[in-house]
């Protein structure tokens, strides 16, 4: 009884208390689920933000690895691994007028204080045309190419509204040095001109940009080229001036210049007239420097097999127009003394005897019939005239009228005339050893020693005594060719060239220089001709050049003129 | 041998086996093995190998930052970091070794030594970026980091009281606890950790059965007490105002923003990003935009994906939960994970104001990983289970049944 006393009170509460704690177990895992719900809304927010911010803001294009880690654009270098252009992490200078971004005016200073703190910063500024842009509440671009010191005093300014985001962009570190060799990159990027332009495809393509590319240009001879082109131009007051420096044995171009250049650092409307290459582009009657291709190919033909035969230098009239030299140089000549002085009737002569076909077929085994070969977009298109050469038309073309090529159809001309008659295209490419182009044979090797020896003497004895260098063993034919104007040539403007050649007891290079235009004055003895304008720049580069590529004086030795120089006596 | 005639050993005779706990360190483990949340571990792990990379990430832009004139190495953060892990989950795996008596208990005495720890901040306590948050007892570490994880399980266990006894005002004395915590936080200040413990106090007295017409007077008490805060707390004003103005250009806010973006949907790769070299608390607060410039947005929706893996593989388990105190103590813990985790993840996505919380288990962080090491291995403690005994289903209908109740509750009571 007692006991019951005792529980009865007790089990309505533990039975109660079993009922609570049933039911709020029951409303905790009910409400777990309810926890749970929040949680997921949450993550669902997240998630839809995330999905937001990934299509309906402009998310930035895909970078890859090779983006980040390899230059935007290839460097092109030298023969020797000399960069000449690379990659320039550069800043620019961006109006942002939204800077701010709140709601007042996109600059704290007035736009004129702007300006003329920027024109202390960049001296060479426009400050009226600065002040105007950030007057106008446009954003663009004010300047760039931006150096991290200037940048550095921008930021100082303190306005927000001028960012400086980072470009790259090429930089040219020889400065204007082989500009028309390299060209140069817009600021879309895109390269012009030169092998900028040649090259683009390669140079932006990620498998490839990695590893520089090399060309065979050397900067050190190049730089001699263009110091000394420029010399000779400034001395003799010459509107232009082209030179080469061309490797008979591979057709590598060494160095290549055209001057006036540009500097593909500053790229604007003036330089843009001097972007044209008067190397590969510009085609010229090159004049006397034809005449001893019309000899080797006489020779080659064998329609010249005595050179002390005596041909008349008497003036020859024919189809209504007469073929004369500068000045009387004789009754007769000898194929040297043709060479030598210089002498376009006995040319003349020598064509005849081969014939106008068989000029014409070595001229056309020597690529005048077409474009030069070379990297470069520019090439000029030969003034080549199509069908039979009646025989005037032969004629003129021995001493190099009447035909117009490149300054660099004559260098592998040449090359192909001293190299042993193997003619091969010329290229800017770097080649391996062993790995240049096979080319096609032009003249016997019989011949091409042969006019080893004639060149020798032209520069030894003839108009290219100027052109000699101590013992460089320097051999090359000067050319005065009178430029066509309107209604005929114009006597008082020449082209002058010397095209050389180096050492010629084994030549190894071909040099041309050329002049457009140049005057009379003290330097040239107030003549205008190749010997006194072109030639003095072979003379003076060839020294500097030649220990660079190997080439070193040595007054002991020569090519053998023994049999030659009995022939030319009179001149001793 | 029946219960009225129990078996007596005669003389000579071996005694049957007792079943007893399993004495042996080996054969601890391979319970543990066993009763443990593997899929919850396993998750954990994931994170944390996610946190790492995210750190290596983020370490070059912070050491370039932090560099006073010695200058840094870029990965010096990702090694401390490391460490700190490796530490971290000899902790999660310690704690989650422990019995679940023992980390009731423990969590007690920790919670309270803690809130004294606290009461020590202000007197003793180091000052970092104008807050007074840190010990300095040979290793500096904060303590309300540490009070978190025990703050959950006490609260849990008093709330838990009810089942015991309905007539205790568990919910006021909880109230109470978590004032007083609340009101040690904003001395220091720390106004990011505080409305953490609110919310972690909220679910667990809406899991405790307070009545949904409080439920809405305790989010209006919020409300205010956030307008309050916002009228007379400096640090929180400027934060609100800047999330509601939008900020200024360059501002944090804004610099995360632009982290976030500059990946894309697939990211600029590891150690490619520039953005977040700018980018100030690129290896704690903003680690998630990190993550959005290395890493992309997808990676961002994945981290996203892995923290409410975790919250929801918690709490699905806890519903045929039959002992208060677990799913209290359970829920507790994981809103206090998954809270912080979200709010650190809406601040960089640009939804929530600028808090000062860090990505759980991914950011850096000495103390603060371990103690969400130590938060993640008392819920592995809490939460595991004999996998051969089954649980009564969740009932529907009888919790649908009861749920209008919850107020009728006191009545009954009476």
């Amino acid at each position: 009884m007692n006991a019951y006393a005792i529980s009865a009170p007790q089990a309505p509460g533990r039975v109660h208390l079993v009922d609570i704690r049933r039911k709020a177990l029951l409303l905790a895992q009910l409400r777990v689920l309810l926890i749970g719900a929040v949680f997921l809304a949450l993550a669902a927010a997240a998630l839809l933000r995330i999905a937001y911010l990934g299509v309906v803001q402009p998310a930035p294009s895909q970078r890859s690895m090779a983006d980040a880690l390899l230059p935007p654009r290839g460097e092109i270098t030298d023969r020797n691994g000399v960069p000449l252009a690379r990659a320039f992490p550069a800043y620019a200078l961006w109006f942002n007028p939204t800077a701010m971004d709140d709601g007042g005016p996109p600059l704290v200073q007035s736009a004129k204080t702007v300006a003329h703190r920027l024109r202390e910063i960049f001296p060479d500024l426009d400050e009226a045309e600065i002040a105007r842009k950030l007057a106008s509440g446009k954003s663009g671009y004010l300047r760039r190419r931006i150096l991290p010191e200037d940048a550095n005093k921008v930021m100082a300014l303190g306005e927000l509204a001028l960012e400086l985001p980072r470009e790259t962009d090429r930089h040219y570190p020889q400065g204007s040095m082989a500009a028309h060799v390299l060209g140069y990159v817009d600021e879309d990027g895109k390269g012009h001109v030169g092998m900028e332009s040649a090259l683009n495809d390669q140079l932006l393509d990620p498998a490839r940009r990695g590893t520089p590319v090399a060309l065979s240009i050397d900067a050190r001879v190049q730089g001699a080229l263009e110091d000394e082109l420029r010399r000779g131009m400034l001395s003799v007051n010459a509107v232009g001036a082209a030179g080469i420096v061309l490797d008979v044995d591979t057709g590598e171009v060494l160095a290549l210049a055209s001057l006036p250049e540009f500097d593909p650092n500053k790229v604007d409307k003036d330089s843009q007239k001097y972007i044209f290459n008067k190397v590969t582009n510009q085609v010229y009657e090159l004049g006397s420097t034809f005449k001893p291709l019309a000899v080797a190919a006489a020779i080659d033909a064998g329609t010249v097999t005595d050179l002390s035969r005596r041909y008349s230098a008497a003036p020859i009239h024919i189809g209504g127009f007469t073929i004369k030299d500068s000045h009387p140089l004789g009754a007769t000549l000898n194929v040297p003394e043709t060479l030598i002085h210089s002498s376009n009737i006995v040319t003349a002569h020598i064509v005849d005897d081969l014939g106008a076909a068989r000029l014409k077929q070595v001229m056309a085994d020597l690529g005048f019939n077409e474009r030069p070969y070379i990297e470069l977009p520019a090439r000029g298109f030969p003034i080549w005239a199509s069908g039979e050469w009646p025989r005037l038309r032969a004629m003129t073309v021995g001493y190099g009228h009447g035909i117009a090529v490149t300054p660099l159809h004559l260098a592998t001309a040449y090359a192909a005339m001293v190299n042993g008659g193997i003619w091969r295209p010329a290229t800017l490419h770097k080649i391996e050893p062993g790995q240049a182009n096979r080319g096609r044979r032009v003249f016997k090797a019989s011949t091409s020693a042969r006019m080893n020896q004639l060149l020798r003497m032209i520069a030894l004895y003839g108009t290219g005594r100027k052109a000699d260098a101590p013992g460089f063993r320097v051999g090359g034919k000067t050319g005065s060719a009178e430029k066509p104007g309107a209604g005929g040539y114009n006597r008082t403007s020449l082209v002058s060239t010397f095209a050389a050649a180096f050492p010629m007891d084994k030549p190894r290079y071909v040099v041309i220089s050329m002049m457009d235009e140049p005057k009379g004055t003290v330097a040239s003895s107030f003549q205008r001709t190749a010997a006194y304008t072109a030639a003095p720049v072979i003379a003076r580069l060839v020294p500097r050049i030649g220990p660079i590529l190997g080439v070193m004086p040595d007054d002991s030795r020569d090519i053998d003129l023994t049999d030659l120089k009995p022939l030319i006596g009179s001149e001793e | 041998m029946t219960p009225v005639r129990p078996y007596v050993p005669r003389p000579g005779e071996r005694s049957a086996p007792a079943p007893q706990f399993p004495q042996s360190r080996r054969r601890r483990v391979k319970v543990w093995w066993r009763e443990v949340d593997r899929v919850l571990l396993f998750l954990v792990l994931a994170l944390m190998t996610v946190g790492a990379i995210s750190v290596a990430a983020a370490s070059p832009a912070s050491a370039r930052r932090l560099s006073g004139t010695a200058q840094l190495p870029d990965l010096y953060f990702f090694w401390l970091h490391l460490r700190w892990q490796m530490l971290g989950v000899l902790v999660l795996l310690g704690t989650s070794l422990m019995p679940r008596e023992l980390v009731r208990r423990g969590s007690i005495l920790l919670s309270g030594a803690m809130i004294f720890a606290m009461l020590l901040v202000p007197m003793i306590g180091t000052e970092v970026n104008g807050a007074r948050r840190w010990l300095d007892l040979g290793i500096r570490f904060q303590p309300s980091e540490f009070l978190k994880p025990a703050f959950a399980v006490a609260c849990a266990w008093v709330l838990s009281w009810r089942a015991r006894d309905s007539e205790l005002p568990v919910i006021p004395l909880s109230a109470i606890f978590v004032g007083t915590v609340v009101v040690l936080l904003m001395i220091q200040p720390n106004l990011g950790d505080a409305i953490l413990f609110v919310g972690c106090w909220f679910v667990l007295v809406v899991l405790a059965g307070l009545p949904m017409q409080r439920v809405g007077v305790l989010f209006g008490v919020g409300v205010g007490g956030l307008a309050l805060a916002y009228t007379f707390y400096d640090n929180a004003r400027h934060r609100i105002d800047s999330f509601l103005g939008g900020g200024t250009a360059f501002d944090q806010v804004d610099l995360a923003s632009r982290t976030l973006m500059a990946g894309g949907w697939t990211g600029s790769g590891l150690w490619l990003g520039t953005r977040k070299m700018i980018l100030p608390e690129a290896h704690t607060d903003y680690i998630f935009s990190v993550i959005g410039e290395e890493f992309g947005l997808l990676t961002c929706a994945l981290v996203v994906l892995i923290y409410l893996a975790i919250v929801v593989r918690v709490l699905v388990r806890l519903v045929d939960e039959d002992n208060l105190f677990i799913l209290l103590a359970a829920t507790g813990l994981t809103a206090l994970f998954g809270g912080q985790a979200f709010v650190n993840i809406l601040v960089n996505l640009q939804l929530f104001p600028s808090k000062g919380l860090t990505l759980p288990l991914v950011s850096y962080g000495g103390s603060s990983t371990i103690a969400q090491c130590f938060l993640v291995g008392l819920l592995l403690a809490i939460t595991r289970r004999n996998p051969y005994l089954s649980r009564e289903k969740f009932d529907w209908r009888g919790a649908i049944e009861i749920s209008p109740l919850g107020r009728a509750d006191g009545e009954v009571r009476r």
